[in-house]
């Protein structure tokens, strides 16, 4: 395990519950995907911020049981809103339930929205996971429970190297744009520069452990965008996270994907 | 720095940043998002994307040291900004602050972070030395 806090008395994040900086030995590390307060049938629980946050921890438990693990062990925590007000109001409290006096590195985005318009709350995790990585696969991808997302909501990656990709857009090699105005072809191109820097570093899009997908729109990417993704992937999906954002750093760029991978 | 870079003439960078970074060893760092706010919590350069960026890049740099690292060990950084017309601002800042190339990166506009007055929060994470 191994684990460090890192300037735990330093008063911005202690007043809030957070750690500024947590480092482990990377011996089993799972990322989780951004989950939400859905039913197992797909459907929102009722009732707003403090319902969908109860549920989203009591999702992410479950997945973090299935690793033998605890909110104890959460290195750092990605918690995106749609409704700040309602966060501070009726969110943060409910997911203090669970994480108790775990402190945990964090962000917190308010983002245009989430995979559902009525969503309010998304929470994902990196995860320390205890025991040791011999005699086990590289990665253990699972779900916790049935649900039809084309994702794991789980993947731990048992002893290997974690690449971390830059955030990829729909760049040409002469850093034209490809695709303007045109998510599909944007979606192509931006898959086929992840597949080139994983090939690069002698991996495969199985072995991507987690994606974050960044869009202006996320009707259109459903459209466009993730026919070329089930492609890409061909079944074997890492955890991932969708979100609709404001802009991205060219006014031409409509997605931006982000991959964790593992190699051996 | 434990750990590779990797780099393909098939995919390039848009701009000064590493395309991928692979870890090789040492402990693995994940850094809470860094926003404006001196070391006694108050917030600092409201309204004033250059003052901000300078203060959240000097809060991540003071992480880094405490787990006994550096700039240079950062692996990836992700930046969120409110408005892109900041980013100008933001470019200037980073390249202050990073020698040469950055880290692997990405930059995203939403639309706000967990205090209104921040501009900019910067989360990375790091590989610190065997």
């Amino acid at each position: 395990m191994d684990r460090h806090d890192i300037l735990p008395e330093r008063p911005v994040e202690r007043s809030r519950g957070f750690m500024p900086g947590v480092s482990v030995n990377p011996s089993r590390i799972l990322f989780t995907a951004g989950l939400t307060g859905r039913h197992p049938d797909g459907s929102l629980v009722s009732g707003g911020m403090a319902p969908q946050t109860h549920r989203a921890c009591e999702r992410l438990q479950a997945v973090l049981a299935r690793a033998g693990a605890k909110f104890e062990d959460v290195v750092k925590q990605l918690v995106y809103v749609t409704d700040l007000e309602a966060y501070n109001a009726d969110g943060r409290s409910e997911r203090g339930k669970f994480f108790g006096s775990t402190r945990t590195a964090s962000t917190g985005l308010v983002v245009q929205r989430l995979a559902d318009p009525t969503m309010l709350i998304e929470i994902e995790l990196v995860v320390d996971v205890a025991g040791s990585p011999q005699a086990k696969p590289l990665l253990e991808k699972y779900n916790a429970e049935e649900h039809s997302g084309q994702f794991y909501q789980g993947v731990i990656v048992n002893g290997g190297r974690l690449i971390y990709l830059a955030g990829q857009v729909a760049n040409n090699r002469d850093g034209s744009v490809a695709g303007v105005n045109d998510l599909r072809r944007q979606a192509e191109k931006v898959y086929d520069n992840i597949g080139h820097v994983l090939h690069a570093a002698g991996a495969t899009p199985s072995s991507v452990v987690k994606e974050t997908t960044w869009v202006l729109s996320i009707d259109a990417w459903r459209q466009h965008g993730t026919p070329v993704r089930r492609g890409f992937y061909r079944g074997d999906y890492p955890a991932s996270t969708l979100v609709e954002i404001r802009a991205l750093a060219r006014p031409e760029f409509l997605v931006e994907i982000e991959v964790i991978a593992a190699v051996a | 720095m434990p750990f590779s870079t990797i780099a393909t003439p098939e995919a390039k960078p848009v701009a000064n940043y590493k395309m991928a970074t692979c870890h090789e060893g040492g402990q693995l760092l994940y850094i809470s998002g860094q926003v404006a706010r001196d070391t006694s919590g108050n917030i600092v350069g409201k309204g004033d994307m250059r003052a901000q960026a300078q203060q959240v890049f000097q809060n991540l740099q003071q992480v880094l040291r405490a787990a006994g690292g550096d700039l240079e060990d950062l692996m990836k950084i992700t930046t969120y900004i409110t408005k892109i017309e900041d980013f100008p601002a933001v470019a200037e800042a980073r390249s202050a602050v990073f020698r040469g190339e950055l880290p692997a990166s990405t930059l995203i506009v939403v639309k706000s972070l967990f205090d209104p007055e921040f501009l900019i929060e910067v989360e990375g994470i790091a590989a610190i030395g065997e």
